[in-house]
């Protein structure tokens, strides 16, 4: 296992590519949050300062995080497929890793990359976070921070979307084509054929919802989210945004799709000749 | 004694395509085997087989009296058709790769590189390489770790007469070290030369398998020179003793039926009162040999 993870980390620490993107990602995210914290926005009543500040930050972050998902699945879907275009995963099995072998070690590099990920929303959280928020308490602090996780099972979602796009068609190019037609156009178009309450239920809309938009004219009205506020603007109940499902079954959801890209990455991996 | 390698009735297709028909052989330890066929005669996917890389349709395989394994491959050095490696790593780094996945020593990555002549470049990255250093980095990584079992796929492919006997010199070294050796050539010259043991496929099918030297022995011709030929010719014709009978100059070539020798030749003449003046027994190389059962 140990060495398993060795040579991921050789292969992505090597790879010009895979340290271009990261830091992209990185740069990217860190540019975003910082422009629109420098957002001068003089309507009477609102600031995007509450989106800053504890605990809605924890909401805020990890929903701009969720636009850079892409650059994380493209970077798994480029790892994968070099793996074909170079055949070493071929090779690897002729040296002695087994199929298995080969899905965990990409497995361990989503996990890793989520976890950066993470991190690094966590990272920015903080530290916005301390400089924005005024009246801080602990309380205020905790609330919510679970959304870090759930932000993780969505990076980790999403990746497995693409490693499995990878290993079906064995193709760098192709693939990235298809994970951004079916992330979309494909499945959205799709969507519209069915009931409202049925489309919450696709791949990509579970996946997308782990992190939904922000209640933007709630929070930046001075809102701290309590659902018990009968005097906040809530886009949902003023049916400008649709329902969700509930987090916990949207979660449960993601991660049902998740096992069931990674267990078809795992068949089409036994199944086929490398 | 049990074979290092036992392949019963495997078969492959690939749509309509036949690539290996019921084929078995069976690789005895200390052996070389030579694997011989005209492009396309499967030897490629035999060894992709027996490397775990593809799976066969029909039949097994085993080593080392085992069903195969990944912990079985981490002991079998195997080079495939061409060397992958990553392109962007240097030597060392894809050895390196190599050697976790084998469970061998990273220290262990000097001395192939330097069996191999690749030493000084340890630090370049595997795409600046020639097609010549790609194979040789490949026969590095088959060699890490000294394995007991070789599995060699056109180990020559793409290097110069040097690299070659370069090549031909490790795998000869390998041989004396008692390894096993499976090799699959189409340098039948090199294959005469270093391997014990040699199949001969065509369309998928083993046509011919067994040790070299009786493969080799196997219809070897007698050829005579008499100043009676057409006497002797028409003579051997009618006891039945020959094959075949052709006249090369001055010379007969008789290919003799099973059981008869070139004693046979000079007491059946000797018999008819016809004096030799010349008898051999000429020494078919394996090239001839191939040739003649590939035209079959």
């Amino acid at each position: 296992m140990k060495s398993i993870i060795l040579n991921e980390y050789t292969k992505i620490w090597s790879y010009m590519a895979f340290r271009v993107i990261i830091l992209l990602h990185f740069i990217l995210f860190f540019l975003v949050v910082l422009v629109t914290s420098r957002l001068d926005i003089t309507i009477p009543g609102f600031s995007t300062d509450y989106l800053y500040q504890f605990p809605n930050i924890w909401e805020f972050f990890p929903w701009v995080a969720s636009w850079f998902n892409l650059l994380l699945a493209i970077l798994i879907i480029l790892m994968t497929g070099n793996e074909y275009t170079f055949r070493t995963f071929r090779q690897h099995v002729i040296d002695g890793l087994s199929r298995f072998d080969l899905l965990t070690g990409k497995v361990f590099l989503i996990i890793a990359i989520a976890v950066y990920s993470m991190l690094m929303v966590l990272l920015f959280s903080l530290l916005f976070g301390f400089v924005f928020t005024r009246d801080m308490t602990a309380g205020l602090f905790v609330k919510k921070t679970y959304i870090l996780l759930v932000y993780f099972v969505q990076a980790v979602a999403y990746m497995s979307t693409g490693f499995l796009l990878a290993i079906l068609f064995r193709n760098t190019a192709l693939a990235i084509v298809l994970f951004i037609l079916y992330r979309l156009i494909i499945e959205p178009v799709f969507r519209l054929f069915f009931p409202p309450e049925a489309r919450l239920y696709f791949p990509m809309k579970v996946i997308s919802n782990l992190t939904p938009m922000p209640e933007f004219l709630s929070i930046s009205s001075g809102n701290k989210a309590d659902p018990g506020n009968v005097d906040t603007l809530n886009l949902r109940e003023m049916g400008i945004l649709a329902e969700d499902l509930p987090v916990y079954l949207n979660l449960l959801l993601a991660l049902g799709y998740t096992a069931l890209f990674i267990g078809l990455a795992w068949l089409l991996l036994r199944r086929r000749n490398l | 004694m049990e074979p290092i390698l036992n392949i019963h009735q495997i078969s492959k297709h690939y749509g309509r395509i036949t690539a290996i028909q019921d084929l078995s052989l069976k690789v005895g330890a200390g052996s070389v085997f030579g694997i011989l066929g005209p492009n396309g005669s499967g030897k490629t996917t035999t060894l992709a087989i027996i490397t775990g890389v593809i799976s066969p349709d029909n039949g097994t395989y085993q080593w080392y009296g085992k069903s195969a394994s990944a912990a079985i491959r981490k002991k079998i050095g195997s080079l495939i058709e061409v060397p992958n490696f990553y392109p962007y790593l240097d030597l060392a780094r894809n050895l390196t790769l190599v050697a976790r996945i084998k469970g061998k020593p990273v220290e262990d990555i000097e001395r192939v590189l330097k069996l191999t002549n690749l030493w000084y470049r340890k630090k370049s990255r595997f795409d600046t390489l020639s097609l010549g250093m790609k194979q040789r980095l490949a026969l590095s990584a088959v060699l890490l770790g000294d394995p007991d079992v070789l599995v060699l796929d056109e180990p020559a492919n793409g290097l110069d007469p040097e690299g070659i006997a370069e090549v031909r010199e490790i795998i000869k070294g390998e041989a004396e070290k008692q390894k096993t050796i499976i090799l699959a050539s189409h340098i039948l010259d090199e294959v005469e030369k270093v391997c014990t043991h040699v199949a001969v496929l065509k369309k998928g099918k083993s046509i011919a398998q067994g040790r070299v030297h009786e493969l080799l022995a196997a219809d070897d011709p007698v050829v005579v020179e008499c100043d009676e030929s057409e006497k002797l010719k028409s003579s051997l014709i009618r006891t039945g003793m020959s094959a075949s009978i052709e006249k090369d100059g001055n010379k007969l070539v008789i290919v003799l039926k099973s059981g008869y020798g070139a004693r046979d030749v000079n007491e059946f003449a000797h018999q008819q009162g016809i004096v030799l003046t010349h008898l051999e027994t000429r020494k078919k190389s394996l090239e001839s040999q191939f040739l003649e059962l590939i035209k079959q």
